[in-house]
């Protein structure tokens, strides 16, 4: 079993009765080797007003949350956590704006309940430079190449590169383009993107 | 997005078993789905949860159970496939790539490295269409989201629908890529339902449309895809996927063909598969094309006449009619690549 | 230098990085949903389903239990509450005349018909879902041909327009040997900015902030307090970066009104973010035109005759229309043009401006016609703008300030290796790919508008520049403080800039590609009162020692600029948000525009016939470049536009409903960095002291222009059809079954 599924790392349910339990002891929707008694409780039905705990690590620190189980991992760190870098450009995965990284990958964080970010961990462009200021090489190779205008899709440009040079898909040019093509640039930078990733390709390597 | 209960899962049976309980304590199905839905990459259930097109009032989050599904097998027998793989692990697997170029190709194309790196291969296939009339509830005719409501999309702006595999009560395309490489490899589904494990082949796991075209495939309520089995064959090298679109990515397909070829020493084709995307309403597999193939040299008016069989029946609307020619000449150059491919 | 910053040619400034680049790597930049409030509700839009008709009922029982949701407005409680302001072509601010929530009137499809408030973002949007409404269904119009639509001359109901025209067009067009009658189309298009339609506002007492992406904060400012019947003092606008603009924030939308009263109800600042699907009907779009061009010539190429008639779908109570005959019927000599424009009204939300607005679609029909008709003359395309250059237009005579439109041609050209081109359709092969090469003219009209700035120096040796004008990605925090470096010889990090705020001294709307040449005249105005104050020679460290000479804490000049042509009363209008932008073909004594050419390698499939555009070279002339970096982008962005357009773009519309169906970034075909391979931009040095005293003629437009006719011609080079209706897809190019 993966880690974040262990002991009290676990998303739990505030202000109600769940699964038969009182909700801030010890009554998780997450169900081990009681589940199936729990989840025949036909009492289950969705309540709009409960508030679900969930713990959240974004760039080395952790936030534990009260949350509309609904959330999404973009309106968590943009509303809750007050994180506004990651950008929503869509809502619905089909623009890159809102590119984070969940335990390393590239994530749209937009189709990502916070829910389900539980106890992983989580990186966003504020996380990126260093604490004593100094840019990512990516972000540095963003501003040398004019890799952005208007600036609204660069926070998830930028988180969505450094996870294409990560996952190898930066050899060449076609490959940037075609495995940047997630991130739509409606000031059309595109040509600076690809320029920006190779400046910062070595630099990252090196 | 209407509120619901969010569970995980620990384990396989205990989803299932999760899933059968949800279900039994609201038995209304809501727009022609249950009212429990398996979570995993969540980018398709989400996106229609946000749309309120599916509105499950549980969520079994079932990513937990990433590690014991989504392992890669590559035997001398067949490829199994974990069902909660992720597409970007498929597609960039280097033993896929060589040895199963077009499944990891259907998977290349698709969708963005973000999605990919997101989605289960497992809910890749049960992705649901990109019908405009099906995504927007405020179009009260969709058969598929509201039964009985009618088609909008019929006389509506139809560029993007079937030709193959509709209904008069629904022309709603299959969106997805790599069904299609399953589809033409013969693969074979293994569900974990509430009654245990069984097989099912690939072309079963669709319906089409019919007049219930709400209920799109055979799987239970309960039912859970835990891995896809592609057995070796003497074609899986030479094959490849084949998509076309408007732009250069992120589209889902016009038109797509999955080809796969043996061909003998002599030039002859032996064996063919071809499996068609964009253009029908669910995986399409065309058998006649691949007949016509058997026991002929592969040149371009081979694979033309082949294309032409794939599309015998098919039945344009006001505007997808490009579609018919688009499918043939993307089966004919899918093909004819095929069969140049060093293997 | 890298390829993004060039080396600066004659009569171009430094390719500095730009100014705002640290904010916008880091995701510190806050754009207007990104500001933090205490105590925020949401609002949610509920959209009309259908395109004419009325609510008959909205039921919205179930709606109020649910928790979180705070109260839900519609026509039964918001009827009065936002007053009618007139539609900005008629002077008013707003981008469409419909007041949504006044009536139970249903106009076009998506209009808002309620507004769910509630704790959460997740409450609100379920709720707004929940509501179920029902309809009174008229049938309605949906575009060109539709029932009900109606043609009307646009002379006859805009008092702004004349057709240009000169000579007797139909003598010369039967006369002349060589002929082109042809008819062109293109579709609805959407500016789909990547930021989405945002407002917060805030009250506190009797005074309104309002968070909002704009490029008009004082349009927004003044339009809102005469929608809301309050004074305009009381209304602060702010709105420092801007996701993307490309016209459509431009003139005020109707969801700002509702939300500031929805604030003001609940006493609590409100937020609405509206879905990327609402953002297809709450704003403007493009709207899809139809032309026919007639052309005629003599054997070498000499136009004789020219006729534009150009149709446009507007909606039932805004008369919009961009009338791209202006500049069309001006752009080469020819001693016969006639033109008219119709507009064609249906039930649809009011169009609006989208990058050239008038250009893109009128010099796609006018620059296609021209290469048919040097395909019927036999003649290079290049030569034949060359044989009818002019430096005068033609329906007046009035000369161009400057044009420098065959040094473009001939710059790309070179660069492109137009010389190795064989002529003949279908000549250029790649493997099962069809090469085919392009041109086309570019050009837009260079317009300014009235300004105005505070420069203050302080001993320190650091200036402010302070101008409420909008950073939609143009880089005018850049440049604006080069400006004032320049004119006050400081380093460029000593200069601080503020923009976006209505507390600053009003700019006017950044649209029409007037801001650097409007806002940088006017902070060098300012720059200048300030060296005339302590010392009209000294500049840098001399100017400040003359400060400090002096003893001075600060020095602060306010200044205000107006362009050459601006009628009485344009710099008053400028503080109420409605400063009109002036120039182009709209003088009395000048013509005043920037030129391009536009050429384009594309590549289409010999079976499946998509198209891709591997390469694209342009050239453009437009005076003074304040910043090569900057300029290089925003030319490449409107050429990638171009790509775009000329390919992907359309809003598909149902017609039997007159509803969208392709209303998200899934489906409405924005190219994506795979679409983009190499694009070189060439900007070519010109010197005009006449258009303002920096020569700035503005860039933010031109690079879309010429690109649509440039691909339709390469993709009749390349195969040997002419497609005439945009976008060029597989549909239009596939040989039926």
């Amino acid at each position: 079993m993966p880690e974040h599924l262990d002991g009290d790392d676990k998303p739990s349910v505030s202000r109600r009765r769940f699964l038969g339990a009182t909700a801030s002891t010890a009554a998780l929707p997450f169900m081990g080797a009681s589940a199936a008694r729990a989840v025949a409780d036909p009492a289950v039905k969705p309540d709009p007003g409960a508030l679900l705990n969930v713990s959240l690590t974004i760039n080395g620190k952790d936030h534990r949350l009260g949350l509309d189980v609904r959330t999404t991992l973009l309106d968590a760190l943009r509303d809750h956590v007050g994180l506004t870098g990651s950008k929503k450009g869509c809502d619905h995965g089909q623009c890159g704006a809102c590119t984070v990284h969940v335990d390393g990958q590239r994530t749209l964080s937009c189709l990502t309940l916070a829910a389900s970010a539980h106890g992983r961990v989580i990186e966003t462009i504020e996380g990126l430079a260093s604490t004593d200021g100094k840019l990512h090489p990516m972000q540095q190779a963003f501003i040398d190449n004019d890799a952005f205008q208007c600036g609204y899709c660069t926070p998830g440009q930028i988180m969505s590169a450094v996870g294409c040079v990560k996952e190898g898909h930066a050899d060449n040019d076609d490959a940037i383009r075609e495995y940047m093509s997630g991130n739509l640039c409606r000031c059309a930078a595109y040509p600076n993107i690809v320029a920006a990733i190779n400046q910062a390709k070595t630099q990252m390597e090196g | 997005m209407r509120p619901f209960v969010y569970e995980r899962a620990a384990t396989s049976e205990v989803a299932t078993q999760a899933i059968r309980a949800g279900i039994a304590t609201d038995t209304a199905p809501r727009q022609g789905r249950y009212p429990a839905e398996f979570l995993a990459g969540g980018t398709n259930l989400l996106d229609l949860m946000k749309l309120d097109v599916m509105q499950p009032a549980k969520l079994i989050d079932i990513t937990g159970l990433t590690q014991a599904h989504s392992a890669i097998l590559v035997s001398p027998q067949a490829l199994r496939l974990g069902a909660l793989a992720k597409m970007s692990a498929v597609a960039d697997h280097p033993e896929i790539i060589k040895n199963f170029p077009v499944v990891a190709q259907s998977l290349t194309l698709a969708a963005s490295a973000q999605l990919r790196n997101m989605a289960s291969i497992g809910g890749n296939v049960l992705q649901r269409t990109r019908c405009s009339y099906f995504r927007d509830t405020s179009w009260s005719a969709c058969n598929k989201r509201n039964p009985g409501s009618g088609c909008a999309a019929l006389d509506g702006y139809n560029r993007g629908h079937a030709v193959l595999g509709a209904s008069k009560d629904c022309i709603a395309t299959y969106p997805g890529d790599f069904a299609q490489a399953l589809m033409a490899l013969d693969a074979v589904v293994t569900v974990l339902g509430p009654d245990g494990t069984r097989t099912v082949p690939f072309s079963d796991l669709h319906r089409a449309p019919g007049s219930t075209p709400n209920v799109e495939t055979t799987l239970r309520p309960g039912d859970v895809i835990t891995a896809f089995v592609i057995p070796a064959a003497t074609w899986m090298r030479r094959s490849l996927y084949m998509k076309i679109r408007d732009r250069q990515s992120y589209q889902f397909a016009l038109a797509s063909a999955a080809v796969a070829l043996d061909i003998d020493d002599g030039g002859l084709v032996r064996q063919a598969r071809i499996a068609l995307g964009g253009v029908a309403t669910v995986p399409w597999r065309a058998r006649d094309a691949e007949a016509a193939l058997v026991g002929k040299k592969l040149d371009p008016q081979t694979a033309e006449s082949a294309a032409r069989l794939a599309f015998g029946g098919a039945a344009p609307r006001e505007h997808n009619a490009f579609k018919i020619a688009l499918g043939q000449k993307t089966v004919t150059r899918a093909l004819v690549q095929a069969a140049t491919l060093e293997v | 230098m890298t390829v993004a910053a060039p080396t600066p040619k004659a009569n171009m400034g430094q390719p500095v990085p730009r100014y705002d680049g640290l904010a916008k790597v880091t995701g510190s930049a806050l754009y207007a949903a990104d500001f933090p409030h205490l105590d925020l509700a949401y609002a949610y839009l509920v959209s009309s389903g259908i395109a004419k008709g009325r609510v008959k009922s909205l039921d919205v029982r179930e709606v109020r239990t649910l928790p979180g949701v705070l109260d839900i407005l519609s026509h039964e409680n918001m009827s009065d509450a936002v007053a009618h302001a007139k539609f900005f072509s008629d002077g008013g601010p707003v981008s469409n005349s419909v007041v949504p929530l006044s009536s139970p009137e249903i106009a076009y499809a998506g209009q808002t018909i309620a507004v769910v408030l509630a704790n959460s973002y997740e409450a609100a949007r379920d709720a707004a879902q929940r509501i179920v409404v029902d309809y009174d269904i008229d049938p309605a119009s949906a575009t060109f041909g539709s029932k009900g639509a109606i043609d009307q001359v646009l002379a006859e109901q805009s008092k702004k327009h004349e057709d240009p025209k000169v000579g007797d067009f139909a003598s010369a067009y039967a006369a002349a040997p060589v002929k082109i009658d042809a008819a062109y189309s293109t579709p609805t298009q959407h500016h789909n900015p990547l930021e989405l339609f945002a407002t917060v506002c805030s009250w506190d007492g009797p005074n309104l902030t309002v968070y909002e992406p704009s490029q008009n904060v004082y349009g927004i400012k003044n339009g809102l307090a005469q929608q809301l019947g309050m004074d305009a003092s009381r209304v602060r606008v702010i709105s420092p970066f801007i996701g993307g603009a490309f016209g459509s924030k431009g003139a005020l939308t109707q969801r700002t009104a509702i939300v500031a009263v929805a604030a003001k109800r609940l006493g609590r600042p409100v937020k609405l973010v509206a879905t990327r699907r609402q953002a297809f009907t709450i704003a403007t779009y493009r709207a899809e035109t139809r032309h026919i061009i007639k052309l005629a010539a003599t054997p070498d190429g000499k136009l004789q005759a020219l006729s534009h008639e150009g149709f446009e779908v507007t909606s039932r109570p805004d008369p919009y229309a961009v009338a791209g005959t202006d500049a069309s019927t001006r752009m080469y000599a020819c001693p016969n043009i006639v033109s008219n424009v119709t507009i064609v009204r249906a039930d649809r939300s009011t169009p609006g401006f989208m990058r050239a607005p008038a250009e893109t679609p009128y010099f796609f029909a006018l620059e296609s016609a021209m290469d048919e008709l040097a395909i019927a003359l036999n003649m290079d395309p290049i030569e034949l703008r060359r044989v009818n250059d002019t430096m005068k237009e033609p329906i007046k005579g009035l000369p161009y300030t400057s044009r420098s439109l065959m040094a473009c041609f001939d710059e790309a050209a070179t660069a492109f290796g137009w010389s190795k081109r064989n002529p003949r359709p279908g000549s250029m092969r790649d493997g099962d790919w069809l090469v085919g090469w392009g041109c086309a003219t570019a050009a837009y009209p260079t317009q300014m508008a009235p300004a105005s700035a505070r420069v203050s120096l302080f001993p320190d040796g650091t200036a402010r520049v302070e101008t409420a004008s909008h950073e939609i990605g143009t880089g005018i925090y850049t440049v604006a403080a080069q400006t004032a470096a320049e004119q006050l010889g400081l380093p460029f990090e000593k200069i601080t800039v503020a923009l976006g705020d209505t507390i600053l001294p009003p700019a006017p709307v950044s649209g029409g590609s007037i801001t650097t040449a409007s806002v940088c005249s006017v902070i060098a105005q300012a720059c200048a009162a300030i060296r005339g104050k302590l010392s009209n020679e000294a500049v840098g460290a001399d100017l400040v020692e003359a400060l400090n000479k002096r003893g001075l804490g600060a020095i602060e000049e306010y200044a205000e600029w107006v362009p050459h042509g601006a009628k009485a009363g344009a710099m008053q209008a400028l503080y109420k948000g409605a400063a009109q932008p002036i120039g182009g073909a709209k003088l009395e004594d000048r013509m005043q525009f920037a030129f391009g050419a536009q050429f384009v390698e594309v590549r289409v499939h010999s079976q499946t016939r998509e198209v891709r555009v591997p390469r694209m070279v342009s050239a453009f002339a437009a005076g003074r470049i304040m910043n090569t970096r900057t300029a290089r982008s925003q030319l490449m962005g409107g050429m990638i536009w171009g790509i775009g357009s000329a390919l992907h773009e359309q809003t598909d519309i149902d017609t039997n409903a007159a509803r969208y169906v392709n209303t998200d970034l899934a489906e409405y075909l924005i190219p994506v960095n795979a679409d983009v391979v190499d694009i070189e931009v060439i900007m070519v040095p010109e010197e005009d002291k006449l258009v303002n005293p920096l020569g700035i003629k503005g860039i933010g437009e031109i690079g879309i222009v010429g690109a649509n006719a440039a691909v339709a011609n390469a993709v009749y080079h390349a195969t040997g059809q002419r497609i005439r209706d945009l976008p060029l897809r597989i549909d239009g190019l596939m040989p039926s079954a």
